[in-house]
């Protein structure tokens, strides 16, 4: 390996070979590496492209981004240049890294995050620092071969959308409002037993023109304790759907709900009183029934052991809850009764899913909605592949991650192979959408 | 952008409104009707009237103007290039063309415009008395360098600089009129002041010395010009110069070229408007060698950029006159004329409002305020500032990005 002289200006120009290709001079400027947008919104496409390189040259380009807690993620390819030294990740191959083939948007989904690291505050972006490094070498090699770079903005709020912290009625939750007077079809975001307030699936909505309300209902300091239960019920979930109905600059006659894991069985029981009406619902990956009793109206819960008998381990003593809501294992006065259902309903199936039994339960509600002559109103999406976590897409997948630390340190299954949960979650995402607008604009 | 509605063929007027760093507020808007599934599509539909008519996918941004109300002679000019030109575009249903404060809104949207891409680091720089701002890209580099200037009225004017750095090409904003040097001294700066800031750049660890590029403006395009063909101290990959001259007493210090638009004065003229036009200043284009740029001897590649309808400087005279003096001396093959009909003087970045007058002050003692006719018509200098930036990118990244075969590199081996 020839190494690198550095060079004095007035003398010719030296040129650093690597592997017998002429890489940087002094005579040449370093390639270029873009994005295109560098500001845009999570679930638009950016489009990545090197110019400017030697030709038929082995290059890599990795994606880094750090979450709200300080942690970093990374993603990496490896490619070929072209004859005219160019790299474009629309239309060439990965030939190794984080993913294989072509997949414009693979360095996004392939981010490896480290445990629990989602985003909390959405009104800041992911900021991307995407490199180009020479030969097909890890991230960690980035600061001895790197070329080119790059910063992108990846956002989960558009610009003008509103964030409104929502203490009212005992109900806790964050509102997204989008610009303008409206008044706006709005949507519930019901999320699983992780707790806590997710605020960017809601944020998301907004940048597109849908009010949507993020509700918490375990696992945070305003609400009940204490936190690791549900201690809140059917009264606390309909007190939620009428804020949002009432509020001003909704649209009270199109308001759906969507739910993701346990959230799927409070928007089927939500939906089944009498006096709440939504013009939608959608479901991901959860159960028609539950163990878990919410807070009856006295307040008073149950404790939450019962679950565990269904709890299964791998032998790295990963914990896998699928069991938990196979529909055998609901408790039969839990199951939601679909008969009155006026709604079209969209399940969202991964097949890989380990959380949740979501294809038995999507044939139960199919069955039941069968029997109920609604059939009309059910469509399923069933990605194989796909995992627990089907969220918006172009953001990484975990197929296991940190679930509690006491009263032990557990880490839980979701499942999902990458490639084809990101394709799940990109195709979900446009279906959800126009969904949504199907539902909730006409 | 897209619009969608429950009626049909419903008629609605689109709206844009933009408050500027000083204040002022500016609008655009545009009469559509919707199609049968309630939709607008800028991008394709015809407007039918307001500010502008036609398919205009950038009309709602090119075409704002000051509000009815505003003081007369503004300008649109970004100054803090660290935040966004925020842009509130509204729907109202109807055709409406005023009041729009007091209409029912149906929808609104905000778009975020940048200058600055993220990752792009702005550093000011004072070192050897300039007074100018550099913009590096992201990454390790080397970057090619870029010396921008901008023309009369001075002051540190960032916003082009930090496009091209979001580019890649890494560029300092450069103020030589009211640097802090010529507020302390009264004397306006000379030939070394540009040759630090070249060696600035060319001496900077991420800037590679030998791929550097000016780019000026107006009065910019003189010294350009001045320093391309003259100075020793600089060698420049390729220049651009907009809506300028090579006229200038080349004997000299820089100043000269003030006292000889001085001494010229008198031939500025107005029209009926009491619009201000100064272009006959530096007309006839002299035959005296010693009055214009040899651009005989230019070396490095240049794209002149004209407004046929610039009314400030006489930019296709002296265009032509410096294609005949380059086709004379036998290298013209370095020069590259983009030239717009009905384009004025202030051929800037796209999808900016047009300015066809604005107020200047004269660097009388007391100065005083004029109304200065650019030239230009709106919808003609709207195109020319599209296709003139797309073609300075291509010929800066050719230059200074390109130039050398890549098969080479491999026979090499």
């Amino acid at each position: 390996m020839i190494p690198c002289y550095t060079v004095q200006r007035n003398l010719a120009c030296i040129q650093r070979i690597v592997g017998g290709v002429r890489w940087t001079s002094s005579c040449r400027p370093a390639p270029l590496l873009t994005a295109s947008p560098v500001r845009a919104l999570i679930d638009d496409k950016i489009s990545i492209r090197g110019h400017f390189l030697p030709p038929r040259c082995p290059v890599t380009v990795c994606a880094q981004m750090q979450s709200d807690d300080g942690d970093l993620w990374e993603a990496f390819a490896h490619f070929n240049t072209n004859l005219d030294g160019t790299v474009n990740l629309t239309r060439d191959p990965s030939v190794g890294g984080s993913y294989l083939g072509c997949e414009p948007m693979g360095l996004l989904w392939g981010l490896q995050p480290a445990p629990g690291a989602e985003k909390k505050k959405v009104e800041t972006p992911y900021v991307m620092l995407m490199s180009l490094l020479k030969g097909h070498v890890s991230p960690s090699e980035r600061p001895s071969t790197e070329l080119a770079a790059v910063t992108a903005e990846r956002w989960y709020m558009a610009p003008g959308v509103r964030r409104i912290d929502i203490r009212q009625n005992g109900v806790v939750g964050t509102l997204f409002l989008p610009p303008g007077p409206g008044p706006f079809p709005a949507m519930l975001d019901l999320w699983g037993m992780g707790g806590g307030l997710v605020e960017y699936r809601s944020a998301l909505f907004a940048s597109r023109g849908y009010a949507s309300f993020s509700l918490a209902y375990i696992g945070h300091k305003d609400l009940p304790g204490p936190q690791h239960r549900i201690n809140v019920g059917d009264p606390y979930f309909k007190s939620a759907f009428q804020l949002l109905q009432d509020h001003p600059q909704v649209y009270r006659d199109r308001v759906g709900i969507i739910g993701l894991s346990f959230g799927v069985y409070l928007t089927l029981r939500l939906a089944n009183h009498s006096d709440i009406k939504p013009s939608c619902l959608i479901c991901i990956n959860g159960p028609a029934g539950s163990n878990i009793k919410l807070a009856d109206a006295d307040g008073r819960t149950e404790q939450m052991e019962n679950d565990q008998k269904y709890w299964t381990y791998d032998d790295q003593g990963t914990v896998s809850f699928r069991a938990v809501s196979l529909p055998a294992n609901l408790s039969p006065e839990s199951k939601v009764e679909l008969d009155h259902l006026t709604c079209p309903l969209m399940y969202i199936v991964g097949e890989d899913d380990l959380s949740a039994s979501s294809i038995e339960n999507a044939n139960l509600i199919e069955e039941t909605l069968s029997a109920a002559v609604k059939s009309q109103l059910f469509t399923r999406l069933s990605y194989p592949g796909a995992g627990h976590l089907i969220e918006p897409p172009y953001t990484p997948n975990s197929r296991a991650s940190l679930w509690s630390v006491k009263p032990q340190k557990l880490v839980t299954l979701w499942g999902g192979h990458l490639a084809l949960h990101a394709a799940a979650q990109e195709d979900s995402w446009k279906k959800i959408l126009e969904f949504m607008e199907t539902n909730l604009r006409h | 952008m897209d619009m969608k509605q429950h009626c049909v063929k419903l008629s609605l007027t689109i709206h844009a409104l933009h408050q500027c760093e000083d204040g002022h507020s500016w609008e655009a808007f545009a009469h559509y009707n919707a199609d049968a599934t309630g939709t607008v599509n800028v991008s394709q539909d015809p407007s039918l009237g307001g500010t502008y008519s036609g398919v205009e996918p950038m009309g709602l941004l090119s075409n704002l103007r000051p509000v009815p109300g505003s003081k007369t002679g503004l300008r649109w000019r970004k100054m803090n290039v660290q935040t966004p030109m925020g842009v509130t575009i509204s729907v109202y249903q109807g055709h409406q063309t005023e009041g729009f404060l007091d209409q029912v809104l149906l929808a609104s949207v905000v778009v975020e415009r940048w200058y600055m891409a993220p990752g792009v680091r702005r550093v000011p720089i004072t070192e050897g008395g300039l007074t100018a701002t550099l913009f590096l890209p992201s990454g390790p580099g080397p970057f090619p360098g870029l010396l921008d200037l901008w023309g009369w009225g001075g002051k540190l004017v960032e916003y082009r600089a930090a496009l091209l750095a979001s580019h890649g090409i890494a560029s300092m904003a450069l103020d030589y009129l009211t640097p802090q040097m010529t507020k302390e001294t009264g004397r306006m700066v000379d030939i070394d002041y540009f040759e630090t800031a070249y060696r600035v750049l060319e001496q900077h660890p991420q800037i590679l010395g030998s791929r550097i590029a000016m780019l000026g403006l107006s009065f910019g395009v003189g010294v350009t010009l001045r320093m391309a063909v003259y100075s020793k101290g600089l060698k420049l990959s390729c220049a651009v110069c907009i809506s300028g001259s090579h006229v200038q007493p080349i004997d000299g210090p820089l100043e000269q070229m003030l006292t000889y638009l001085n001494k010229n004065a008198y031939k500025m003229r107005s029209d009926e408007n009491n619009q201000v036009i100064w272009r006959d200043l530096m007309l006839p284009i002299p035959t005296d060698p010693s009055l214009k740029v040899d651009m005989g001897r230019l070396q490095c590649p240049l794209l002149l950029v004209v407004g046929e309808d610039d009314q400030n400087w006489p930019s296709s005279e002296s265009a032509m006159d410096m294609k005949e003096m380059m086709e004379r001396a036998g290298n013209s093959h370095l020069l590259t004329v983009l030239s717009y009909k009905n384009a004025g003087h202030l051929i800037e970045p796209p999808f900016t409002p047009f300015t066809r007058a604005s107020t200047t002050k004269t660097d009388t003692n007391p100065p005083t305020k004029v109304m200065t006719l650019w030239g230009g018509e709106l919808v003609a200098h709207s195109r020319a500032q599209e296709d003139a930036w797309r073609k300075t990118l291509v010929f800066l990244r050719e230059n200074l990005y390109g130039g050398m075969k890549h098969g080479a590199s491999f026979s090499n081996l």
